[in-house]
């Protein structure tokens, strides 16, 4: 196969492998998934480089390739996790939060709008280690929901897990990310 | 069962959650919006809770 493309462009593309590497494994928990999903988008993107114009980014453009390779790789993988002892979902980790009548026990501290500002790279840095801390079950819903868009019956089927669960973890993967993000931006 | 009338702090991060994923229903954005006004720490959290959701929007390449 001759492919032909944009040497600066081809650069470009492979570059953005660790940024892929990082957010498939978020998704997928499985280093030897992470690398195929990643290496097939970056195949597919040289393969069809002509049809990036930029109109978007070259990262959303690689991320929304990436998506589909995720996705794929999700619904090849036999499921073979065990089912989750009822007491993952007993008992708050959240609890040193607030008081005995549900009032938050600290003020909270003021992030600035580090979306608009020069901080904006060291923010996503700090909201990738913080995405990475999350534990895997919690992670891989809550990406299923934000990236790659599953309705909520197909994150339940793929985890194994019923909607009262996933409301719990969706939860618990939010108010962490802010409490780590609390502790790490600050 | 018995009308609330208010919630808690601890409530309302259940809330901005939920939003995330479905359409809070009329009640629940009333009683949100009613203890989001009247709660300094609520206000701040939710602006934290944007700000995350926004990054990982962007972190996503969806913006």
């Amino acid at each position: 196969m001759i492919v032909t493309v944009e040497p600066v462009l081809a650069q470009e593309i492979s570059a953005q492998r660790p940024y892929l590497y990082r957010i498939a494994l978020l998704q997928l928990r499985d280093e030897s998934s992470a690398e195929d999903a990643t290496q097939e988008a970056l195949m597919a993107a040289l393969e069809g480089a002509h049809r990036f114009e930029g109109r978007s980014s070259l990262r959303t453009w690689l991320v929304s390739i990436l998506r589909y390779k995720v996705i794929d790789s999700l619904r090849n993988r036999a499921k073979c996790q065990t089912s989750l002892s009822s007491d993952e979902y007993e008992g708050d980790p959240f609890d040193v939060l607030f008081d005995d009548r549900g009032q938050w026990l600290q003020p909270m501290s003021n992030w600035g709008d580090p979306a608009e500002t020069a901080e904006r790279n060291e923010f996503m840095r700090v909201l990738e280690a913080c995405l990475t801390r999350l534990p895997t079950r919690s992670a891989r819903a809550f990406l299923m929901r934000e990236w790659l868009e599953f309705d909520p019956e197909d994150v339940c089927q793929e985890l194994e897990i019923t909607t009262g669960n996933l409301r719990v973890l969706l939860y618990r993967a939010r108010m962490q990310l802010r409490l780590c993000l609390d502790h790490t931006w600050n | 069962m018995t009308e609330k009338n208010h919630i808690t702090c601890r409530d309302t991060t259940w809330l901005v959650s939920d939003e995330r994923e479905r359409e809070l229903t009329a009640d629940e954005r009333m009683l949100l919006e009613k203890h989001i006004i009247g709660c300094s720490r609520c206000r701040a959290a939710k602006r934290q809770f944007e700000i995350m959701f926004s990054g990982i929007t962007r972190y996503l390449g969806k913006s």
